[in-house]
Parts: structure tokens; C-alpha cells; sequence
């Protein structure tokens, strides 16, 4: 099978498990985002990939290739580090040259790869600069380029846009995607940005506790959190997670959440784990506010958020459930209001007492 | 910003006592040229004589007649070279070693270089002296090089500096397909220029201001180095040439010290600072 796959990769440190039996398949060509929170071992996984760490088990597959038991720079892989790591005393054209003229690469053929893939950066201008006289934006760029030179058949790459400002960001991660068409290799980005994971990757393989959450396509992961630990790490504001008790319903089911208020949801009843304690999970855009009495309940405003073409409304129940709503950019919701919020069941998700994530029906 | 405002403003007393201070320290320097620069004869019994002329290049003219000056100068350039050399290499090794590797008894053999640091070279003399003449060293450039390569402080060093140098360099060469002494040739190393040139100017104004192993290995007037040759010259005042001879010698042998310094100002100014400030 091409592609790259993992199997039962487990890696503790002096003792303590950071990957427990990690197993994964990437396409060729994929674009892979690792996410999750800082600690969950995202860059070990990655890093064992790479050749930088050994697992203590299981195997890593190339192209049909096991690659663990090869030396990092056989193993067909290209790395950009979070801090570029690029050799401060070479220029820009020996940082990009240096791998090659270690594959003992004939030297006409290295200067026509290194002005390639200067030419595709556009970074030409900057070939005989050393990395100190560049910009963190310029050099991410020379980061990469050292990266394409080598041809791999996989980009591993450890929180690229960490290091840029905002606006720097956004369209160095917009030229990522534009690059990403140009390649002819598979790319695992990790990050802890999930707005970089949504707009870049193909799939996103979210990370919590050693262990893989959940892999699926963006939207999946956003619409389908496979567990609540996936649903509040994703999107933001997070969503609202409530106790809630499971009430009867149709097809449907219906719960009922601390404060006696009613939700009919669209999760279907069977299927759903035994006993009536579930949680429900909505996210803030389907809560909306609205008049005190005419929504699905009540609450008091604790803090507005006024985005400009939405509001955010942070309110509690009667109970003191925390729970986040929105509303128009023009609010009138201040600090103290009661107001009502109206809770759309049919975006609601429900939560086994293990964390499972149930959802509606996919259409 | 603040330090440069500083600099731009410095108070006029604060002024004053710097230039009496650089007067006292270069007074004598001044006063060993001038001397340096008078005939013999005309220092007897008056050196006040130096404050006037006629002056002369004379005693140099004499220095370089008397083939001893520059065959000890020719000494504790071999031996210093040398020995900046052989520190050079071996601080740069073990300190890759000390930093990278993963060995067994690293961190014991380490603290063991650290102490080193604490041993006086008194203390081993007699030791040394006898290991030396039982292995015929004595009398020899390898005798006279061989003890200054012993450097903890050097290892210490390059230990410290390389261990600054971040991982991910190391680890992106890695995966450029170096190999470990690549690694070492190409990247480490080139990044250690700076340390380099501290430790080579340190080392190598020891070595050539060296004048107690010198002067116990060797014997022969032929192998002494400056330091030993001059003071030997001056132990003999009355069969020396003179005053003015005296002191063009002690200005010949400072001349090389003299262009190290120019040469190497920032390096060694910046390692002070460096040294002040952790
Ligand atoms: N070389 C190492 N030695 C000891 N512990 C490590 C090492 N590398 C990582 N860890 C630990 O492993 C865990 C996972 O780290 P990492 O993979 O860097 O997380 P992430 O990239 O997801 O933030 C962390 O708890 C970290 O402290
Ligand atoms: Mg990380």
C-alpha cells in the first residue's frame, strides 16, 4: 500500500507513556494535520517519523518500505523545524544545497534544483544571503525550500507558521495550500492551531492523552466529534457541553437539561448507550438569543463579546450552567439581562457517559 | 538608549580620572621605548637621559646581531602556536563529545574535567618534571608544548558553547544526510568560530607569557623561549650590553603580544564582557 503508515507505535519517556499503540494511514499526497493539545505528543509521533526519536514499538511504512530501522536521511523525508533550523553560517543557496551535497548529488544538478525551487518560493533574490539578514517570513520560506530541493516523498513539518505574526500568518498559510498543488508528496503538518488544521489539511488527526481522538476530514471532525474531548477542542468558542437527562422522543431522542428545559434533538434513540445520563453539546451559533420566555430558557448575561458582525453572549442557566450563545452584531443583551436563548436541537450532539459523540444522522 | 547616552556624555570629572589613570598605566610602557631607544653608553649612571635625544635604533640593530633574541623568539613561537593548536583541536573534540554524545560515565568524566580546573600546576611538578626527563622530552618542543595541551578550562568551554548550539541543527543536518562527523566538520564546528578565537587568544598569551615550565624543562639556551631567555639576560646585568639593550629586548618580545591584541581587540573584549556578565 503507498502511502505512509503507522502501526502500534508506542514511545514512553524515562517511563512515562507519550504514544500508547498509534496507528494511522496516510495517502500519498495527503494532507495530514496533526492537532491537539501542547504535550499530547504530536511532534514525538512526528519526530519518530522523521527518524529524530525511535519508538519503543511498532513500525513505520513508506511506499511499502519500512523506513524505522533507516537513518533520517534515507528515509525519504523532508523536515521544516518550528525554529527553521537553518545552518546560520551557510547562505541561503548552501543551506538549500547542503542535503544534496551530502547525497553526493552532481553539482549541475544541485544549482538547477536549488533555482528551482528558488524561483518557485521566489526567494531568488535572497540565494546568497546568510539566514541572520532575513526576515522570520523569509527564512520560513528558505525552510521549506531546503525541504522541496530534497524531493521527498513526505513533508513532515512541526508548527511552520508558529513563529509569524498574524498577519504573516494567514498568507504564508494561504501560500502553503498554493505550494501544497505543486508537490508531488504527501504532507503531516502538526500544529495547535485548528484553524490552520481546517483550512489546510485534507484530514485532521486530532491527539489527546497518547492516543489518536479522531481522524477525519475538517468538517467531520468539526460537524462529527467522535468524543467530547474532540467537540471542545475544536471550534471556537468551544462548544457547550451540559449534564443532561435523556426524556422519551420519537425517533429522536429528546433530553432535558438541569434546568427542566427541553431539547429535541435529531440523534437517533437507537444506538444511544443505556441509562438516561447523556451530555448535550451545542455550539455557540446554535443558540441563538431572544425574547425572555419565548426561547427553549432562560438565562442571565454574564459577558458580551461584540465581533462586529456577531455577538457572542456568554450567559448562565438557572441552574448556573455556563453556556455560550450568539446573537446580532447589534445586540442589546447587556451584563445582567435576562434574556431567553433558543436552542436549534437539530445541530445539538449528545455525549455517552464515556465521552462517546453521537450525532445526527450524516445527510 | 540609555548606554549610549552614557558614552556620548561622560561626566568631565569622571573624564579626568580615566585619562590619569591610562597616563599611569602607559607611563612606564613609555618609559621602557624611550629607554629602549638610547645608546648604553649614555645611560650610565643618568637614565634622565632618556628624556632627551639623540636617539638610536642601535640596540635593535644589536638584538638582531646576537642570533640568541631570535632563536628564543622562534622558540615561544613554535611552542605557542603549537600549543594553541593542540588545545584547539582537543577542547573542540571533547567538547562535541561532551555535548552530543551519549556515552557511558559522561557526566562523571565530565565533572573529572571540571576538577582539573581546580588542580595547580605546582602540584604536579615534580611529577611531571620526572615523566618528562624519563621520557627524554626535556629540551624538546614536544616538552615544552605537551603540558600546555592539558586544558579543562578549554573543554569546559567548548562544552558550553556547543551545548548552546540548538539540537534542531544537528537534527535538520540529520535528515540532510550527514553524517555524524559532517555534522561535527560542517555545522558544529563553523558555529564555534567565535569560541574559536577566544580560547585560541587566551591560550596563546599564556603560552607565550609561560615562563615556570619553560624555564624547568628547558635547560639548554638554545630551547629557552623569550620569557626565559630575557629574564636569564637580566639576571646577568653586569654581562648584558646595558640598560637600553635590556629594554629593547622587553619591547622586541612584546611586539607579537602587542599585534595579538590589536588583531584579536573584539574577540578578547568580548570575551570579558561575556565572562562579566554570567
Ligand atoms: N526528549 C524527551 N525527553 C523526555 N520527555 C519528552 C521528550 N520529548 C518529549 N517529551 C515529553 O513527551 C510529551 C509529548 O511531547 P511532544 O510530542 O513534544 O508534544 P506536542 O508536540 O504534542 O506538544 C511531553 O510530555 C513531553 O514533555
Ligand atoms: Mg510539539
Amino acid at each position: 500500500m503507498p502511502g505512509l503508515e503507522l502501526r502500534n507505535i508506542r514511545k514512553a519517556f524515562k517511563g512515562t507513556e507519550v504514544l500508547a499503540g498509534v496507528e494511522l494511514a496516510v495517502a500519498p499526497r495527503e494532507f495530514i494535520a496533526f492537532l491537539g493539545p501542547s504535550g499530547s505528543g504530536k511532534s514525538t509521533l512526528l519526530r519518530i517519523v522523521a527518524g529524530l526519536e525511535t519508538a519503543d514499538e511498532g513500525e513505520v511504512v513508506l511506499d511499502d518500505r519500512r523506513i524505522d530501522t533507516l537513518p533520517p536521511g534515507d528515509r525519504g523525508v523532508a523536515m521544516v523545524f518550528q525554529h527553521y533550523a537553518l545552518y546560520p553560517h551557510m547562505t541561503v543557496r548552501e543551506n538549500m544545497a547542503f542535503g544534496l551535497k551530502n547525497a553526493r548529488v552532481p553539482r549541475g544538478e544541485i544549482d538547477a534544483l536549488v533555482s528551482d525551487a528558488a524561483k518557485v518560493l521566489e526567494i531568488e533574490e535572497l540565494l546568497d544571503r546568510k539566514p541572520g539578514q532575513m526576515s522570520g517570513g523569509q527564512r520560513q520560506r528558505v525552510a521549506i525550500g531546503r525541504a522541496i530541493v530534497k524531493k521527498p516523498r513526505l513533508f513532515l513539518l512541526d508548527e511552520p507558521l508558529s513563529n509569524l505574526d498574524a498577519a504573516l500568518r494567514l498568507r504564508t498559510r494561504v501560500e502553503l495550500a498554493q505550494l501544497r498543488q505543486r508537490v508531488d508528496a504527501g504532507v503531516i503538518m502538526v500544529t495547535h492551531d485548528q484553524a490552520e488544521a481546517m483550512t489546510l489539511a485534507d484530514r485532521i488527526v486530532v491527539f489527546n492523552d497518547r492516543r489518536i481522538q479522531q481522524v477525519a476530514p475538517p468538517m467531520e471532525i468539526y460537524s462529527r466529534p467522535a468524543n467530547s474531548f474532540v467537540a471542545r477542542f475544536v471550534g471556537s468558542p468551544a462548544m457547550t457541553i451540559l449534564p443532561a437527562r435523556l426524556d422519551g422522543g420519537g425517533d429522536f431522542a429528546r433530553v432535558v437539561l438541569g434546568n427542566d428545559a427541553r431539547v429535541d434533538t435529531r440523534v437517533p434513540r437507537n444506538g444511544l448507550p443505556q441509562g438516561e445520563t447523556v451530555e448535550i453539546g451545542m455550539r455557540p451559533e446554535s443558540v441563538r438569543v431572544c425574547g425572555l420566555g419565548e426561547g427553549t430558557t432562560d438565562a442571565e448575561v454574564q459577558l458580551v463579546e461584540r465581533l462586529g458582525e456577531r455577538s457572542l453572549v456568554y450567559a448562565r442557566l438557572r441552574d448556573g450552567a455556563a453556556i455560550t450563545a450568539e446573537d446580532e452584531g447589534t445586540t442589546s443583551a447587556k451584563v445582567g439581562d435576562q434574556v431567553g436563548l433558543r436552542i436549534d436541537g437539530a445541530a445539538a450532539h449528545l455525549f455517552g457517559p464515556d465521552g462517546t459523540g453521537y450525532h445526527r444522522q450524516a445527510a | 538608549m540609555a548606554a549610549s547616552v552614557a558614552r556620548d556624555r561622560l561626566p568631565p570629572l569622571v573624564w579626568a580620572a580615566v585619562l590619569i589613570g591610562a597616563a599611569i598605566m602607559v607611563a612606564p610602557l613609555i618609559w621602557t621605548l624611550l629607554l629602549s631607544l638610547k645608546s648604553n653608553t649614555e645611560l650610565v649612571g643618568n637614565s634622565g637621559a632618556a628624556l632627551q635625544p639623540p636617539y638610536t635604533l642601535g640596540n635593535y640593530v644589536a638584538i638582531f646581531g646576537s642570533s640568541s633574541t631570535t632563536r628564543w623568539l622562534l622558540n615561544s613561537a613554535v611552542v605557542s602556536l603549537g600549543t594553541t593548536a593542540g588545545v584547539l583541536i582537543l577542547a573542540s573534540l571533547a567538547g562535541y563529545g561532551f555535548a552530543r554524545l551519549d556515552f557511558p560515565f559522561r557526566r562523571s568524566l565530565f565533572v573529572l574535567v571540571l576538577l582539573g580546573l581546580a588542580i595547580p600546576s605546582q602540584a604536579v611538578i615534580l611529577h611531571q618534571h620526572q615523566l618528562f626527563a624519563d621520557l627524554g622530552l626535556h629540551n624538546s618542543y614536544p616538552g615544552l608544548i605537551l603540558p600546555g595541551l592539558i586544558g579543562p578550562f578549554g573543554v569546559f568551554f567548548m562544552t558550553q558553547y556547543m551545548r548552546a548550539i540548538p539540537k534542531e541543527l544537528d537534527e535538520a543536518a540529520m535528515l540532510d544526510g550527514a553524517s555524524r562527523f559532517t555534522i561535527f566538520w560542517r555545522v558544529i564546528l563553523p558555529l564555534t568560530v567565535p569560541a574559536q578565537s577566544t580560547l585560541a587568544v587566551f591560550t596563546f598569551l599564556g603560552s607565550w607569557n609561560d615562563y615556570w615550565w619553560p624555564l624547568i624543562s628547558a635547560t639548554r639556551s638554545d630551547m629557552y623561549t623569550l620569557t626565559v631567555g630575557l629574564a636569564a639576560s637580566q639576571m646577568n646585568y653586569a654581562q648584558t650590553s646595558g640598560l637600553g639593550f635590556l629594554m629593547a629586548q622587553a619591547v622586541f618580545a612584546s611586539i607579537p603580544i602587542f599585534m595579538v591584541y590589536i588583531i584579536f581587540q573584539k574577540q578578547i573584549v568580548r570575551a570579558m564582557a561575556g565572562a562579566a556578565l554570567k
